[in-house]
Parts: C-alpha cells; structure tokens; sequence
C-alpha cells in the first residue's frame, strides 16, 4: 500500500490538468475577446515571421471557403463554390451587381423586341480572351451552342433550352431569338460565362482544368481539394482591376479552423462565418465581419397531400406556433430576418406578406378546431449539418408546447434527397416536414416559384415536396414567364406569393444573412446575396 | 504458438490484445482480487466506473433540471451556483444533460462491445477449433473488414440502414468483431493443444461440448479485459460519428452528440464543450485504466 | 520461408478481387442516386436520367461491374463521377498529405511510446510507471477532433507557433500529427512495457542478471532488443490502419488527404472514387500485413512457418 499516496496524487493532477487546460483556453478566448486591438499574439509575432508585411499574405490574399471546387467549367457547375471560382476568370454577357441585379458585362448594351422573342446584343470591342484569342459575336455562338448540344449533358443546358435561333450579323452584334417569351432570360445569360472558342477546341471536355475567358484573373493552379490559385490578368479590360497579384482559395470545411486561421491571418478573408462566432471576432480589431441580406430562405415544407397537413388549419396553427425571433435567436444567433414571403426581399418581384405573428393560444386553437386539441404526433426530416440539427431541435421544442410531439430525423444529404426523391407519386410520399433551405440560382422569381409551388414539381420531377397544388397559382406560374413587360410579371408573381403565403404549404422560418470575415487590411471582397463570392476589386491595404 | 496471424491479432486500432491464457490457479478469484488490488490506478478507475454506473442508473433522480427544458433567455450561460456546468445553446442545463447523457453513452458503448465480444467470440472458437477452410474463411474476412478504416464503414453502415440509435450501436459493433474474433482464436489454438482438452476428446466428447465446456471458459479472461478496453474506444467512436453527423439521436443529450453540437462554440463559451468534452476523456481513461489492471490480474505471466 | 511469401503474395489476388466484389456491392447499397446529386437541385427529371445514362448507372449491376472491372484491368480507374477528374490523378495528390502526416504521427509516437514504454517496464509499479501509463493511456481517451480544435486554440491562434493547417511547409504538419500520433504513441507505449515486462522475466536475462551485467546494459541490450521486435510489429500495422487517412484529423486541419477525400466522394455517392480508395487501402493493408508477418519471422527465428 506504499503507493496509494502516489496514485491518488497521478489522478488529482490529472483532473487538474484536465481543469487548467479548458480554464487556460477559455481565460484566453476571454482575453481576446475583451482587449480590443491589442489582440492575440499570433497577430504581434507573425510579422516578424513574413518578414514584417502589412498582411502574411502580401499582395496575393488567401480566402478561406467551407467546400471543396467541384469543376471550372463554367458551364457545368452546380454549387455555388464553383460558380465563384468560375466568375474569376469567366464573364458573360451579363453579369450580376453587389445586390444581384442584372447589368451588362460584355454587352455593351441590348434591347428586347416587342413580343419579348427577339435579344440583339451590342458587344464591347477590344476584349481578349486569357489565351489572346478575341472575343467576338462568333465566340458567344460558340459557348451558346456548346450549352445547348444535348451530347454535352451540361448543366446549364435548361436555363437555354428557350433558345431556338443565334445570329451574329456582324463580329460585334448577337441576336438571339426564342421560342416563347421568358422573362428571366437576362438573369440566365448572366450564368452563361464565355469560354475562349480555340481553348474549348484543343482542351474539350478538359476544360474545366484549362480555364481560359475574358475575366480579371487568369488560371494558375488548382489542386484539387487544396487549393485554387488565380492571377492577376494584366490586359483586363477594365482599367486599374484586378488591384491584387493573385488569390487563392483555400477549402477549410471545419468551421472552427477556419475562424481560427483568420484570427492568425492564415487567410484573409472567410466565407461563410460562422454566425456563433460573429460576437466573439467582432470585438477584435483586426477582424472585420461583413454581413448583408441573402436569398437564402430557411423554411419547413409541410406535406400538404397527408393528414394532419393538408387541413389548413393545421399548417397555419404551425406557422403560429414558431416564434420567429427566438429562431433568430436561438439559431442563427441573431443574424437574419424574418421570412415574409415566400422568397427573400433580394429577390426578383418580391411582395412582402402578413406576418403569421407568434401566438401559442391562437395555434393551440386552430388545432383544436381542426380536430387536434392534445397536438400529434409527426416527424420532421433534415440533413445532418449543425445549422439543421439545431434548427429542428428548436422546432421540436416549439411544437411541444402546442402539443405537437415531433421526432427529430437528420439524415445524410445524399439519404436524405433519395427518401425524398424516391415515392413516384405523392400518395407514396412518407414526408412530413422537411427543414430546408432555398436560394435561386440565378435570382429570378420563377427560379424561386416553380420548382418549389408548381403541382408539375412535385418530386422526383422538381422539388415540389409540400406536394403544394393549387391551380391557379399553376397558371400564374406560366403566365408570369410569357409577360413580356416586368410590371406585368410583378404584379402576377405578387399574387402568387399571397395565395401561397395564405396556403400555407410551408412554415416560414427566415432568411439567412450571408456573413463573411476579413482583416482590416482587405478591401473590395464582397459576398453577394447568393453566397457567391465577388473578389473583381479586391485590394490589400 | 506456431501461428502468425496471432502477431495480427494484436493489432487492433486503439488497444493492445494480446492472448491471456491462465494457468489453472486454486482459488482463481482469491487470486485475481489480491493481484487486482494491487493496481492502484485501475482500483481508482474501477471505483470511478461504478459511481458512473450508479448515476446512470439513477440519472432520472439527480438531474437538478429537466435535461430537455430550454430556456432562451439564459442560452450559454456560464458555471454558476444554480448551474453548476453552465447551459448549452438552447439554455438547457448542461450538468442534467450530462448526468442524462452518462446512461445513453454507456448504454450504446455497453451494448456495441457486449454484440461484438459474443459475435467475435463464436467466431474466434469456430475459426480456432475447426481451423482449415473455416478458419482461412473467418480469418480473412476479418482481414477485409479490418482493411477498411473502421469510420468508414460505421459511415457506410449508418448509410445503409439509415440513422438512429440501433444503428449506431451495429455500426460501432461491427468494427469491433475482428478484434475479439482473432484473439479468441489465439487463445483457442493454445487452448486446444493442452491436455485436459486432449483427455476430453479421448473421451468422445462432442465438440460443442468441448468448445462450451473445456475452451470457452479459458477465454473469459482475455474476453473480460478486451471487453473492458474496448468499451473506451466505442464511447470515442459514437463521439467520432456524431462529428460526422451520424451520431445516435441529435435531440438526446449523448456525450459525443453534445460535444459535436457544442463545438462551434468552443471559443465563445467553451465550457460547453469542455464539459462533454472531460466527461468522455475520464470515462475513456478509467475503462482503460480498468482494463490494462484487469489484465495484468488476470495474466499468469505477469507474477512478479 | 521465400515459398511461403510467394504463397501469400499469390493469395492476395482472390482477395482482392473478393474485396473488389465486396466494395462494389456495399456501396451501391448505400441508398442515394449520384446522378441526381451532380445535376444539381434545381434539375430536371430528364437532366437526371440523362446523366445517370452518361454515367452508366442505368445499366444493371454486374454489367457496371464488369465493365469496371475490365478498365481496372487495362490501368484505368475511371473518372470522379463528381468532377470528371481521372480518379489516378486525384489519388496521387491526396496520398502525398496523407503519407507524410502518417509518417510524422509514426515517427514521434514509436519514439515517445518507445521511452514510456521501457521507463514504466523498468520501474514498474513505481510513481514513474503511473505517469507513463497515465500519460499513455490519456492519448488514447481523447476524442481526435476535440484535441485538435483545442491544439489550434493554443498553438495557432493563442500563440501563433504553428499553422492552423493546410499543406504548405513542414510546420503544417505539426498539430495534425500531434493529434493523430496521440493514439499510437499510447499504443505503443503499453504494449513496448509489457513486452518489455515478459522478455525480462526470460531465462536468459535472468542468466545476464546472475552474469553480474548492468542494470541497463540487461535492458537496453537484450530486453530492448527483443521487445523491439512486437513494437515493430504494432508500428507497421499502425501503418497500415493510417495510410487509410484520418477523416477527423483531415478535416480539422484542412489537410487534402486521403481521408478527407473519401467522405466527400461518400457524401456524393462518387462510386469510383470510393471504389478506388477503397481497394487502395485493402491493397496497403494487405501489404503491409504481409510484410509485418514476414519481418516478425525474420527478427524472431522461433517462429517458422510452416510451408502446408
């Protein structure tokens, strides 16, 4: 027994050890988060390191992303990573502005015909592409018809499909006529970047690891999974940009890490930031959090084709029962808005609706009335990241104080999406609730009103799963995308964002903010609404 | 042993195996507790381990709060006199989640090592017993399962059948069969060769009567100690898959769960995350503190 | 001995090809459509079926087999049904980061657990026995994503020594290793010290003892020697468990390894990546296996196998 003393004394220092370790970490969170300025000393030494550089990086900032690129063909992409990636080096026609308004890029201008069948593009002159091949009308012939040749499988192929003739009557001037009018022709010609003709010939299908368009950064490295490295196009059209050598972008999935490396200044800029740490960083001097609307909407279809759903009642007491400011709150710690349509305020033909305002007893009464006074019991499916894990928990406890006992199933993406996908008609549909999130590739109003409302898009055809029908929101769906005049399409799509917010096919929950972080040195690195990144005027100070 | 995948036998990821094959001692449990209490560390741990037992039992009586009550006004509290580990991010008490989280942790970590030492013991007495086709069959099966990273395939499992608490339990358990399956095949090979076995077969009994009867209680030990050791390495690979989203139940207060869920706030209000965090690293220690005492008791070769 | 490695050497196609069966029906078990994945949300329903016909997924399963297999048979693993990448060229970048981190995790953890090892060996049941045991048994009981994020705080963030992650210099390399070297080195340390603890009860360094040798002379000389021998077994199948990559060191240090690179091709159900990697590692683990069972019987002349 000599040794008791001893090894009651192992197991203390232990417990000790284990107890210095979280106080010493925490004690130094703390000290960072309160010393405004005078900041970690990662901050103080790195300079000495780098060689006393205003920024680790110098002239060529490191942004540090959540995914992985998938593809640089600017064609084929499908995330939202890849299509940043491809804007770096690609432009088209038209382009979106910081808040995602259409303006013209390589057009110089454009005018729509009458019936809204006919698009004559004017195209800027003197514009090369990276491999000092021009860019000319036939150049824009080229990209269309690569998009549109079904042999290519591309995924932007739909968003042109209207396209029934392309002219070019002279090297600087492009008609495109469709087969019906359709409105959100411009936000899609805004997607389809311009690939350099001769590289599309001698790389193919290889294209994607052989960037060549007119845009401000030229291709210089990708290693998948690691890293993209552009640079600095020296013959860009627009005077004075890019103002930085180069950037790269660095895939840093764990939320944590990345933070972290723009607190040492490892990277430059984040995107996305994590909203739990924005309170922390905010107070660093060195950080600056940058946070704008988004057209991210964050929602719970309801599947209105299966009992207790598709009573009305039901689905409004619902939307009744969740308090959309602690959802803000308690989720998107604090950073967002309310969702008040059934698209967000950036997007195209918005019409703000009535709030389904917070109030339990109300709720508890429409279910009483709908034959559910003690609630039911019900499922709400999601997938497994941390955002919809704590989302669902939230509701879960909402719903309980109405009665309604929800079990809580995240289930991986590519699950998830299979359950969905797989009932071929909705009588065979198990979905319940599903809390998702949606944000229209290309802005339009259709890109976020068909898919979703449409009784054509119930799945696996679109992503219909409230299994929302209502005929004349159909209608208005198709009559929306002939009218050739914008007032028109507006006040159609303002009517279908009302019956569809009184349908309640959804619970509304927010919108999100788009929130990037970045050293005070970095100016003119924008995120815009859609999550895409803009790095066109970046600048080190 | 003339055999040389018992060298493979030892090496499973995360904990040392290796055949313990007793002598025949007179008073084995007499034996057993004197060289047991000796184990300073591992006697503290057992004690550790039973104190855990007891909370987990009786968790539903010592929670000070409701585990599932939110409370939105008080989200991410720190430690304080009405709450001693602080809340979480929903204002929920975290000491109550942990005392709640104690039994849902042992209970997965229990129940996937119980399935994996039955499994892979059946396993290693059929593959050591029988040998020959049998043997190469089960030996190289657990070669396959053993190529694939064990995460991988509780991912692939947890894909397959779909999330949720038997889910995970299969998916921690599957990776464990190897492991016991070819340390109780070393076992059996040595077993075999002895004498009383020999006397037993001269006698005509049945093989399943000589596997049950004369070479299944000789593995125990070694069953007891892998048992006890593996049990640390379950609770962290319930914790892994919850990381990777894949975890029991994300609404239960599982240990792993609270940690994955907890760690983006690691730098603005770390004590929900150091919490789970000290509670899975001691209860990992002591189960393998317990264990490595258990083996040097159990193991005739380590007399001093 | 040659003809029992040539033996095992041959064994290691039928198992290959079984494992190249076995890999091949389990991930087409896991429920999920691929085509519909690289579509995209917002696509079409004849989008879907059209790449799904691209991709050859409509035909029936042992059709898409065979002809796997018969491209794997001219070299060719096929292309990331993601991102149209050659799957070879994806796995040469991946195996680098994932190589030298095993290697760096190996190389501290086989020395550190090695010392703990002897140092508790020889003073067992003594105050530094319990240390080393603590400390080793401690590597284990952490969970590998908790430490790392908690040795980013410190060394990166707090004090800025070291790199948050990433590929770029040796110093990268330095908190995932830590992280990922943790549980080996506990490994090892446990197992050096009770081998250490049985080769020192052995007749002949009972006889060294009696010879009136040196305290550390009986143990660096001929304890040490024949315990080395298990700890190198235990090392080399480490290997072979790491070269697989860690997912949660990887995606905590934003390290493109292996690892990492399997989830993601999971999460997109990218058959032929997963495919690939996953006979890669059967192939290393293999290997690695055979090499170890050959070198233990090289270093220790009691063993012979038997050429049956």
């Amino acid at each position: 027994m000599k040794f008791k003393g001893k090894s009651w004394s192992m197991l203390s220092l232990l417990i000790v050890m284990a107890i210095v370790a979280s106080a010493c970490s925490s004690n130094n969170n703390n000290a960072a988060g309160s010393e405004n300025g005078s900041s970690p000393s990662s901050s103080a030494s790195a300079p000495s390191e780098s060689g006393a550089a205003p920024s680790k990086n110098g002239n060529n900032p490191v942004i540090a992303v959540n995914a992985n690129f998938i593809t640089l063909d600017p064609h084929n992409t499908s995330d939202t990573l890849s299509i940043t990636g491809a804007r770096t080096m690609y432009e088209g026609l038209m382009g979106f502005d910081d808040n995602m308004q259409v303006v013209p890029v390589l057009a110089e201008s454009y005018e729509i015909s009458e019936d809204g069948l006919v698009y004559t593009f004017k195209l800027k002159q003197n514009i090369k592409f990276h491999d000092g091949t021009d860019f000319n009308s036939e150049a824009v012939k080229v990209n269309i018809e690569r998009i549109l040749d079904e042999k290519n499988n591309l995924r932007f192929r739909k968003s042109f499909a209207k396209v029934s003739k392309i002219e070019t009557p002279d090297a600087a001037t492009v008609v495109f006529t469709l087969s019906e009018p359709y409105n959100a022709f411009l936000n899609k010609l805004a997607m389809g970047l311009m690939i350099s003709p001769a590289a599309l010939t001698e790389f193919g299908t290889d294209i994607s690891k052989h960037p060549s368009g007119t845009g401000p950064f030229k291709f210089k490295e990708w290693v998948e999974g690691d890293r993209l490295v552009v640079e600095k196009n020296p013959d860009y059209w627009q005077q004075g940009l890019p103002k930085v050598d180069s950037v790269t972008f660095k895939p840093v999935p764990e939320n944590g890490s990345r933070i972290a490396m723009l607190k040492t200044g490892e990277a430059d800029f984040i995107y996305p930031m994590p909203t739990e740490q924005v309170a922390e960083v905010e107070g660093d001097g060195n950080i600056v959090v940058d946070k704008i609307d988004s057209t991210i909407v964050r929602y719970i279809t309801l599947n209105t084709m299966k009992k207790p759903y598709d009573d009305l009642k039901v689905r409004q007491a619902i939307n009744y029962a969740i308090d959309k400011d602690a959802y803000l709150k308690v989720v998107k710690s604090g950073l967002g808005a309310k969702l008040d349509s059934t698209m967000s305020s950036k997007t195209q033909f918005y019409s703000q609706q009535p709030a389904y305002d917070y109030d339990v007893e109300k709720a508890k009464q429409l279910l009483s009335e709908a034959g559910y006074p003690d609630g039911f019991d019900a499922e709400i499916w999601g997938e497994n990241d941390s955002e919809s894990v704590k989302g669902m928990q939230f509701i879960k406890q909402q719903l309980e104080l109405v009665g309604i006992k929800l079990e809580v199933k995240s289930m991986e993406g590519a699950t998830l999406s299979d359950q969905i996908n797989t009932p071929a008609t909705p009588a065979d549909a198990k979905i319940q609730m599903w809390f998702v999130s949606w944000s229209p590739s290309s802005n339009d109003a259709d890109g976020a009103t068909r898919g979703l409302f449409s009784s054509t898009m119930f799945p696996p055809a679109g992503s219909n799963t409230a299994y929302y029908k209502n005929d004349n929101v159909d209608k208005w769906i198709e009559d929306a995308n002939k009218a050739t005049d914008p007032e028109t399409a507006k006040t159609i799509f303002a009517d279908i964002q009302k019956q569809i917010w009184a349908d309640a096919p959804w619970a509304f929950l927010g919108v999100d903010q788009v929130i990037s972080g970045k050293r005070n040195n970095i100016e003119g690195v924008t995120v815009l609404p859609d999550g895409s990144i803009n790095i066109l005027k970046a600048e080190v100070k | 042993m003339n055999d040389h995948s018992t060298v493979m036998g030892s090496g499973a990821p995360g904990g040392r195996e290796q055949a313990v094959v007793p002598d025949k001692p007179k008073n084995p449990f007499g034996q057993f507790l004197r060289k047991f209490s000796k184990q300073k560390l591992s006697l503290i741990a057992g004690i550790f381990i039973v104190m855990l037992f007891l909370v987990a039992i009786f968790a539903p009586f010592l929670t000070p709060y409701n585990p599932d009550t939110p409370n939105y006004d008080k989200m991410m509290a720190g430690p304080s006199a009405d709450h001693w580990a602080g809340t979480d991010e929903y204002g929920r008490d975290i000491l109550s989640r942990l005392i709640v989280g104690a039994r849902l942790s042992l209970a997965v970590s229990l129940s996937s090592v119980f399935i994996a030492a039955v499994i892979g013991t059946i396993l290693g007495l059929l593959s050591g017993f029988y040998g020959k086709w049998l043997d190469r069959l089960i030996m190289r099966g657990s070669d396959v399962l053993f190529s694939f990273p064990d995460i991988l395939l509780a991912i692939g499992i947890v894909a397959i059948l779909g999330p949720g608490l038997l889910n995970v339990v299969i998916a921690v358990a599957v990776f464990g069969i190897p492991s016991f399956a070819r340390m109780i095949r070393s076992v059996t090979l040595s077993v075999k060769e002895t004498l009383f076995v020999e006397a037993a077969r001269s006698i005509g009994a049945k093989d399943s009567r000589i596997i049950w009867r004369h070479i299944f209680p000789e593995t125990v030990p070694s069953v007891i100690v892998n048992l006890t050791m593996k049990i640390g390495t379950a609770i962290l690979a319930a914790s892994s898959l919850s990381f990777l989203g894949m975890g029991a139940k994300p609404t239960e207060p599982d240990w792993g769960a609270m940690l994955s869920m907890g760690r983006d706030y690691l730098s603005i209000a770390p004590h929900v995350v150091y919490f789970p965090g000290v509670a899975i690293f001691l209860t990992v220690l002591a189960f393998n503190l317990l264990g490595d005492g258990l083996r040097d008791a159990l193991d005739p070769k380590m007399k001093n | 001995m040659g003809r029992y490695a040539l033996q095992r050497l041959i064994g290691i196609v039928p198992l290959l090809f079984i494992v190249s069966v076995l890999v091949f029906m389990f991930i087409h078990l896991i429920p999920g459509d691929p085509a519909r994945l690289i579509a995209g949300k917002e696509a079409t329903l004849e989008e879907i079926n059209q790449t799904r016909v691209l991709l050859g997924l409509d035909q029936p399963l042992w059709k898409q087999y065979l002809s796997y297999m018969k491209d794997m048979f001219q070299g060719d693993l096929g292309n990331s049904i993601r991102s149209g990448l050659p799957v070879t060229e994806m796995m040469k970048s991946r195996f680098l980061p994932t190589l030298w981190l095993t290697l760096l995790s190996m190389a501290w953890a086989v020395v550190i657990g090695v010392v703990i090892g002897i140092v508790s060996a020889v003073k067992r049941n003594k105050w530094p026995d319990y240390a080393g045991m603590l400390i080793a048994i401690s590597g284990i009981s952490i969970p590998g994503f908790w430490l790392g994020l908690v040795l980013i705080q410190i060394f990166s963030v707090q004090l800025g020594w070291f790199p948050t992650g990433g590929i770029d210099s040796w110093k990268s390399y330095v908190l995932p290793s830590l992280t990922l070297g943790a549980g080996i080195m506990s490994m090892i340390a446990r197992f050096s010290r009770s081998s250490m603890l049985e080769t020192m009860r052995e007749d002949y360094i009972r006889t060294a003892r009696a010879k009136g040798l040196m305290e550390f002379v009986v143990v660096g000389r001929h304890a040490l020697r024949n315990s080395l021998i298990q700890v190198v077994t235990i090392a080399g199948l480490q290997f072979g468990f790491l070269l697989g990559g860690s997912v949660m060191v990887e995606t905590v240090f934003s390290i493109p390894g292996l690892g990492r690179m399997l989830v993601d091709s999971i999460s997109f159900r990218d058959y032929t990546v997963i495919q690939a990697e996953l006979l890669l590692f059967a192939a290393e683990f293999i290997l690695i296996n055979l090499v170890v069972d050959l070198l233990y019987g090289v270093l220790n002349p009691k063993i012979r196998y038997a050429d049956n």
